[in-house]
């Protein structure tokens, strides 16, 4: 056990280090500079000017160096401040955590319930009902996002008005109008990871059903909703829980694009606009925030196969 | 005599990534370029409303009123009363200064005499010396405002007195104090010894302050009534929440909706805005076109040629290319101003008919029978870079190949055209008053002069304006844009507003040519 939480704890510093330095390098290299961005274009601002400011921001160093200082603060429980606001990043993403796990949280259960639904039905029913399961959740995989979104918007908050086009509300403001804020890009974000999860489930419950003992319980005369409850489903599990959680770190990217589209206050728009504006310290806080959660959810896959699966016990 | 005035320079923006354009606006009307001494204070209004809210496409990068782009204007001039106030009818109030004046000639004394009694937002009482230090820190901080202010020094002249006297004649003090350029928004000694703070904080003495523990930087910014405001009955609102929202789309949405009351439109959504029975108001305002930065010939030898130049001009079909981009929103212009805007003249418009033949004539004139190529930078913000892309088209039929750099990300745009190295570049400026057209756009120094382009006529033609006043600087002001549109230093191709949409259960975002921006303060509740 102490040998598999070890192997699990330098597996994660090594993720959280190669993601962070990629990012500094690919932000690094990106076209334009922080500076520029925070000077303006001026010309009057004069090259000595100029220095000054790369010198104030610390990116006259070598970019190693760059890096090292800002791991250097991460060890020392800091995160460095926003280039342009001066405010500490842990301080600005902290809000900003809140929406985006509200949103990715509710997509994996919804999408998790209603996918293992579909799926079981599908596989288990077969015929018509299983047909026009299976044809939507090709529907449901098909359908771009941004298509989706706009038809979202327009019908529920447009046409009929029961949900906010855009905005997030806290939980600790006010939980009804939270929910309500976050339903459409639930929604928006559900329709494919449903389809995933739900063809997954479908093709893990008919190789289930095709083994023995579920032949054999079904001779027994046990009730089907026993054996789907509780056989097949916990034998069907792992791909399904694995599925789970490549689609809750695919999330972490679907928040650019969902938080940008319903106007949500999240880690996701957070990051685009820190890219465009150079903003090194708070691209690397996002990255690393980002890094962390997906160590996390490797984490709970991981123990949520020992849960399932005797055997993964039996080797760890 | 009646004279235009202007003001400011904006960055506006939204791209997917969330990216921002450096372009420049104007507004506003006066009487003269001498001062007001006298003004009137905002109407006063016993309607309060519950919360405001407006959707802007960016965030604001800064609360420093001092380093901010003037884009984020919104962001700090309902936190920071501005010495001067700019009203919606083109005239000047008095803000944090009760009256003001040039003394003696030459426009380089200017004496502001300041309101007693003013109490920022953390409490503290406002005193002269405040608002000297106010200044200084505005050319210390070095943002987009100070190089208007460089070489000037400030004094306290009185106990609530503060003198400004210019390094060079400056008629435009009162247009650059006032909230359309942030230099006149004072801040507290409480923020000026803590400049890191002004990034994320108020202390101004505006209608309102920024509530930190409800505002997302970056995303929400909610703001509620300054309890020491001087003016209390100008408070119109409980709360004001400015929201970022990306998407033209997204925008127009939530206004459908009611989430939004106010926003800056565009192109894209202006009929569909209509449509959805929201109050679509704009006035002419700005000019969309090409700098031809590289008059000396330095990166691509065939623009020194002025005929060169007016070869592109003619070679322009402005009124093809505003039908099908801007249609219902723009105009054709030939000139580097807007209809009605400082300097302008109708007959300018017809210097460059759409004469190919011509161009090619020009162009076989000056040695290039086959064209040249050159690059062009551009934003993707609006339809600029499809305005690019039709001038390339059209320019390709006279043999001048256009490499288009198509930047999605503003800030490389405007690297990349700052630097020096791109010959040409898709601008979108404000119509401006001479003194500030000049250093911003045609002036050696300026910003959209990239190359330093010099002329000893232009210059001569700036000085004494600057110096002039009324009928004088009028003639000069159109001595100034002739010269430019017959030295075709700029293709410009459409003159257009800046739309704003707004609900209906609010009032005070009508825009006329002499004030073409909504100032947020000045949005009040409808009356039922």
């Amino acid at each position: 056990m102490i040998r598999v939480a070890a192997r699990w704890i330098v597996s994660s510093v090594a993720l959280l280090f190669a993601v962070t330095a990629l990012t500094f390098v690919l932000a690094s290299v990106a076209p334009g500079s922080a500076v520029r961005a925070v000077v303006g274009a001026d010309t009057s601002v004069t090259p000595q000017q100029y220095a000054q400011v790369k010198r104030q921001l610390g990116l006259d160093q070598p970019l190693p160096v760059q890096y090292w200082h800002w791991l250097y603060h991460l060890l020392h429980g800091s995160l460095g401040n926003d280039l342009f606001s001066g405010q500490p990043i842990t301080q600005a993403l902290g809000t900003r955590i809140a929406a985006s796990l509200s949103i990715i949280i509710a997509t994996v259960v919804l999408s998790g319930i209603a996918g293992v639904a579909f799926g079981t039905v599908s596989a288990i029913r077969g015929g018509v009902i299983g047909r026009v399961l299976d044809a939507l959740a090709v529907f449901g995989f098909a359908l771009p996002s941004f298509w989706l979104a706009l038809v979202v918007i327009e019908v529920l908050a447009v046409q009929v008005r029961l949900f906010p086009a855009t905005g997030y509300v806290a939980f600790s403001s006010d939980p009804w109008q939270w929910l309500r804020s976050i339903v459409l890009p639930v929604l928006t974000l559900s329709a494919g990871t449903t389809a995933a999860i739900a063809r997954q489930t479908r093709d893990s419950m008919l190789q289930v059903f095709a083994r023995d003992f579920v032949a054999a319980l079904r001779s027994r005369g046990l009730p089907l909703w026993v054996i789907i409850w509780k056989h097949a489903l916990r034998n069907a599990a792992i791909p399904v829980v694995t599925t789970l959680g490549v689609v809750f770190i695919g999330l972490l990217g679907g928040t650019v694009f969902v938080e940008q589209v319903f106007a949500i206050p999240g880690l996701g728009e957070a990051a685009v606009t820190a890219t465009s504006n150079h903003d090194l310290p708070l691209i690397e806080g996002i990255a690393f925030y980002f890094a962390i959660l997906v160590v996390i959810i490797n984490l709970l896959v991981d123990i949520s196969y020992a849960a399932l699966n005797p055997k993964v016990r039996a080797t760890t | 005599m009646t004279m235009r005035n202007t003001r400011h320079v904006v960055r506006i923006g939204a791209t997917t990534v969330g990216l921002a354009v450096m372009l420049v606006v104007a507004a506003a009307c006066g009487s003269g370029s001498s001062s007001s001494s006298t003004g009137t204070q905002p109407a006063a209004s016993a309607a309060v409303g519950g919360t405001l809210t407006v959707a802007q496409s960016i965030g604001a990068t800064t609360l420093n009123p001092e380093t901010t782009n003037q884009a984020d204007c919104y962001f700090e001039e309902l936190a920071y009363e501005p010495l001067i106030v700019r009203l919606e009818n083109g005239g000047f109030a008095p803000g944090l200064a009760t009256s003001w004046h040039y003394s003696g000639e030459g426009n380089t004394t200017f004496v502001l005499d300041l309101r007693h009694g003013v109490k920022f937002s953390d409490g503290t009482t406002m005193t002269a010396q405040d608002v000297v230090n106010d200044f200084e820190y505005l050319l210390k901080a070095n943002g987009q405002m100070a190089p208007e202010f460089a070489g000037d020094t400030f004094a306290v002249t009185g106990p609530m007195q503060v003198t400004i006297t210019a390094k060079t004649p400056n008629p435009e003090f009162p247009f650059l104090l006032t909230q359309d350029y942030n230099a006149g928004d004072i801040i507290s000694a409480a923020g000026l010894k803590d400049p890191a703070a002004l990034g994320t904080k108020t202390f101004g003495a505006g209608p309102y302050e920024l509530d930190a523990a409800e505002t997302v930087s970056g995303s929400t910014y909610t703001y509620t009534p300054n309890p020491y405001y001087y003016d209390k009955p100008a408070v119109h609102w409980k709360k004001v929440v400015i929201k970022v929202i990306a998407t033209a789309q997204a925008t127009l949405d939530a206004m459908k909706t009611g989430e939004v009351n106010l926003t800056q439109g565009d192109p894209s959504t202006l009929k569909a805005a209509e449509q959805a029975g929201l109050t679509v108001t704009q006035a002419p305002l700005l000019w969309d076109g090409v700098v031809l930065a590289d008059r000396n010939g330095k990166t691509v030898k065939a623009l020194a040629s002025l005929q060169v130049r007016q070869a592109l001009n003619y070679d322009t079909d402005r009124t093809t290319i505003v039908n099908a981009l801007y249609a219902g929103f723009g105009h054709p212009t030939e000139q580097v101003t807007v209809p009605g805007g400082y300097g302008y003249l109708a007959s300018l418009n017809s210097t460059y008919p759409y004469d190919p033949a011509k161009a090619k004539q020009l162009l076989a004139a000056a040695g290039y029978p086959h064209g040249f190529t050159m690059s062009m930078v551009t934003a993707n913000y609006g339809d600029e870079n499809l305005l690019a892309q039709a001038l390339s088209q059209e320019w390709a039929s006279i043999g001048v190949k256009v490499n288009i750099i198509d930047d999605a990300n503003t800030a490389a745009y405007e690297a990349a055209f700052a630097s020096g190295k791109v010959p040409s570049f898709i601008a979108i400026y404000g119509q401006q008053p001479i003194s500030i057209e000049g250093p911003g756009l045609f002036l050696p120094p300026a910003l959209f002069n990239p190359y330093h382009s010099t002329s000893a006529a232009l210059q001569s033609l700036y000085d004494q304006d600057i110096r002039a006043s009324g009928t004088a600087q009028t003639a000069l002001n159109q001595k100034v844009e002739t010269y430019l549109v017959d030295n075709a230093w700029f293709v410009p191709v459409v003159a257009t507003g800046l739309p704003y949409y707004a609900t209906t259960n609010i009032t005070g975002t009508k825009v006329t040519p002499n004030a073409p921006l909504v100032e947020l303060y000045q949005v009040e509740p409808a009356k039922s």
